[in-house]
C-alpha cells in the first residue's frame, strides 16, 4: 500500500473570473459537487499549491453557499511565489488540495453594529462577513474600503456599494481617512475588524486601544502563527535501521514528521488511545502522554502521535 | 431533533432473545473531510462497502487513514451516546457529525465485536470498536474525544449485502 493518509479536501477549480486591481477570483468545489466543510464568514484555507507551496487566503464567498470556496488573489509579482503560480499556472479543472477552513469572525448575539476598515485586496474576509450579516441581516454593518484609486473586486462589491454599506476611500483622490472617526465610538454592542498593510493596522491598534478587546479583530496577511506549547522544544529523531535523521519542529507531533520524512506509520485515533502508531525506541527520553501503555511498555514502546522527547535526540526502532 | 427521536417506537417488546434494535438515521460521504449527507436508503455491497461512501474499497480517494481496512466497510453509532453526550458533557452532536454511517437504537454495539447481526436485510460481521478520532474534534469544533472513549461505534464487515432503510430492524444473528 502505497497511499498518503489525507490531509487534505481535494477540491478543483471550476472558475477563473479576472475581479479588476490585477485580482483573480479562484472557484473551488468538490469535484461531484458535494457540500464541502462549513465555515465561519472570513474564515481562510491553506491552498496546497500543484508546485508544492501552501498559502493561506480568505475565503470570501457566503459561508451558506456550502459547495464553493471563492478566494481573491491579487497578483503579486515580488511576492513569494503563490499569488505568481495561481495567475500563471493555475487552470480551470486542477486539483487542488485545500485545509480545513479555520477562524473567522462571528458577531456575537449582543452585537448590533460592525465596522471593518479594508486596505486594497485585505477587503477579502469582509467580503464573506458582508454577505454573510447582510443575508441574516444579525448586526447592522459598515465597510470602509480604502484603495489608491482602482476598487479590487467591483463586481461583487457593487450592490453592497450602491445601498452604501460598503464606503469607498480612494487616498488618491481625498487622501488618508481618519481612522478614528471611521471607526466612531467603541462600546460592547460595537465590533470592528480590520484587514491591510502593516502600517494601516498599525494605526487601527492605535485608534482602538481602548476598547473592550473582545470587540477589535485584526486580520493580518501574512497569517498567524499557530498556538504553540510555550514550552514545546524540537528535537531529533534518529531511525535506527536506516540511520535516517528527522527533525521534528517544535509544537509539531513525532507523528507529522515522521510522515512528512516519507516513514509510513499506521493511524487511527491520533489521540493517544488506539495503539495503532505504535513505535519501539532505544535511547533518549521519551514523554509519553499515551494513555494505554503500561509502564513496563513504556521502556520499550511509544505512541508516535502524541509522544515528544525530553532529551535533543530520541533513537526509534524503525 | 434527539428527544422527539428517543423511544418513539423504539424496540422494546422483543427484548426475550436478546435484543431487537431499529435503524434511525443513515449518512454517508464520498471522501474524507467532507459533511456527511443523510439519506432514507443505503446501498451496502457485500465485502466492499457502502455505495457513494469512502470506505468503498477500491475507492482509493476516501481513506483517512492510509491503510483501508476491510473490517471497516460500514459503520454504526449508538443513538444513546448521542443522548448521553449532551446529558453528561452538555455537548450537542448531530447524527451527521460523529461520522459513521448507521445510528441505531436498543443495539449493544460494545457487545458485538466478533459476532454477527442484520441490519434490515444485510448481513453483517462486527469486526472491532471504533476508536475515538483527533480528526473528528478537528471537522466538527467540539470536544468529543475523550467522552466517546469506549463509546465510538463499530466496524463492520459487510457479509450479505443489501438496502438499508431508516426504521429496519437490526436483531442478532448468532
Ligand atoms: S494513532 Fe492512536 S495511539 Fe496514535
Amino acid at each position: 500500500m502505497t497511499a498518503r493518509p489525507i490531509t487534505t479536501v481535494k477540491t478543483i477549480v471550476t472558475g477563473i473570473e479576472e475581479a479588476g486591481a490585477g485580482t483573480k477570483l479562484f472557484t473551488l468545489a468538490d469535484p461531484d459537487q458535494w457540500e464541502l466543510p462549513p465555515f465561519k464568514p472570513g474564515a481562510h484555507i491553506d491552498l496546497h499549491l500543484p508546485n508544492g507551496l501552501v498559502r493561506t487566503y480568505s475565503l470570501c464567498n457566503e459561508p451558506a453557499d456550502n459547495a464553493r470556496y471563492v478566494i481573491a488573489v491579487k497578483r503579486e509579482a515580488e511576492g513569494r511565489g503563490g499569488s505568481r503560480a495561481l495567475h500563471d499556472d493555475v487552470r480551470v479543472g486542477e486539483v487542488i488540495g485545500v485545509s480545513l477552513p479555520r477562524g473567522g469572525l462571528e458577531a456575537g448575539a449582543d452585537i448590533a453594529r460592525c465596522v471593518f476598515v479594508a486596505g486594497g485586496i485585505g477587503v477579502t474576509p469582509f467580503l464573506s462577513m458582508a454577505l454573510h450579516l447582510a443575508r441574516t441581516k444579525q448586526a447592522d454593518f459598515k465597510l470602509h474600503l480604502i484603495v489608491r484609486e482602482e476598487v479590487p473586486l467591483a463586481a461583487q462589491l457593487g450592490p453592497l456599494i450602491k445601498e452604501g454599506r460598503v464606503v469607498v476611500h480612494r487616498t488618491s483622490r481625498t487622501g488618508r481617512p481618519d481612522l478614528a472617526a471611521l471607526v466612531g465610538e467603541g462600546g460592547s454592542a460595537t465590533m470592528v475588524a480590520c484587514c491591510g498593510p502593516e502600517g494601516m493596522i498599525d494605526d487601527f491598534e492605535r485608534v482602538t486601544a481602548a476598547w473592550p478587546a473582545a470587540n477589535v479583530h485584526i486580520e493580518r496577511f501574512i497569517a498567524a502563527a499557530p498556538v504553540l506549547d510555550p514550552d514545546a522544544q524540537p528535537f531529533t529523531l534518529s531511525l535506527s535501521r536506516t540511520g535516517t535523521e528527522i527533525q521534528v519542529r517544535a509544537g509539531q507531533t513525532m507523528l507529522a514528521a515522521l510522515q512528512e520524512g516519507g516513514i509510513d506509520i499506521a493511524t487511527s485515533c491520533c489521540g493517544g488511545i488506539c495503539g495503532a502508531c505504535k513505535v519501539g525506541w532505544l535511547e533518549g527520553k521519551p514523554v509519553h502522554r499515551d494513555r494505554i501503555l503500561s509502564p513496563y511498555e513504556r521502556e520499550r514502546y511509544l505512541m508516535a502521535c502524541v509522544a515528544g522527547s525530553d532529551a535533543d535526540r530520541l533513537v526509534l526502532d524503525l | 431533533m434527539l428527544d422527539t427521536t428517543i423511544g418513539a417506537g423504539s424496540a422494546q417488546g422483543a427484548t426475550q432473545l436478546g435484543w431487537t434494535g431499529v435503524v434511525r438515521f443513515l449518512h454517508f460521504t464520498p471522501r474524507a473531510f467532507l459533511p456527511m449527507r443523510a439519506a432514507e436508503a443505503i446501498a451496502l455491497v457485500a465485502g466492499r462497502g457502502i455505495e457513494g461512501d469512502r470506505y468503498m474499497i477500491g475507492n482509493e480517494e476516501g481513506f483517512y487513514s492510509h491503510k483501508p481496512e476491510e473490517g471497516r466497510q460500514v459503520t454504526l453509532f449508538e443513538l444513546e451516546t448521542l443522548v448521553a453526550l449532551k446529558r453528561d458533557a452538555g455537548i450537542e452532536l448531530g447524527p451527521e457529525e460523529h461520522r459513521r454511517n448507521v445510528t441505531v437504537e436498543g443495539v449493544p454495539l460494545n457487545h458485538l465485536v466478533g459476532r454477527r447481526f442484520w441490519l434490515g436485510e444485510t448481513l453483517l460481521e462486527a469486526t472491532r470498536l471504533s476508536v475515538p478520532c483527533r480528526h473528528i474534534e478537528e471537522i466538527t469544533g467540539k470536544a468529543i474525544f475523550d467522552p466517546l472513549i469506549n463509546r465510538s461505534g463499530l466496524n463492520c464487515r459487510i457479509l450479505q449485502g443489501g438496502i438499508v432503510r431508516v426504521g429496519d430492524t437490526v436483531r442478532n444473528a448468532a
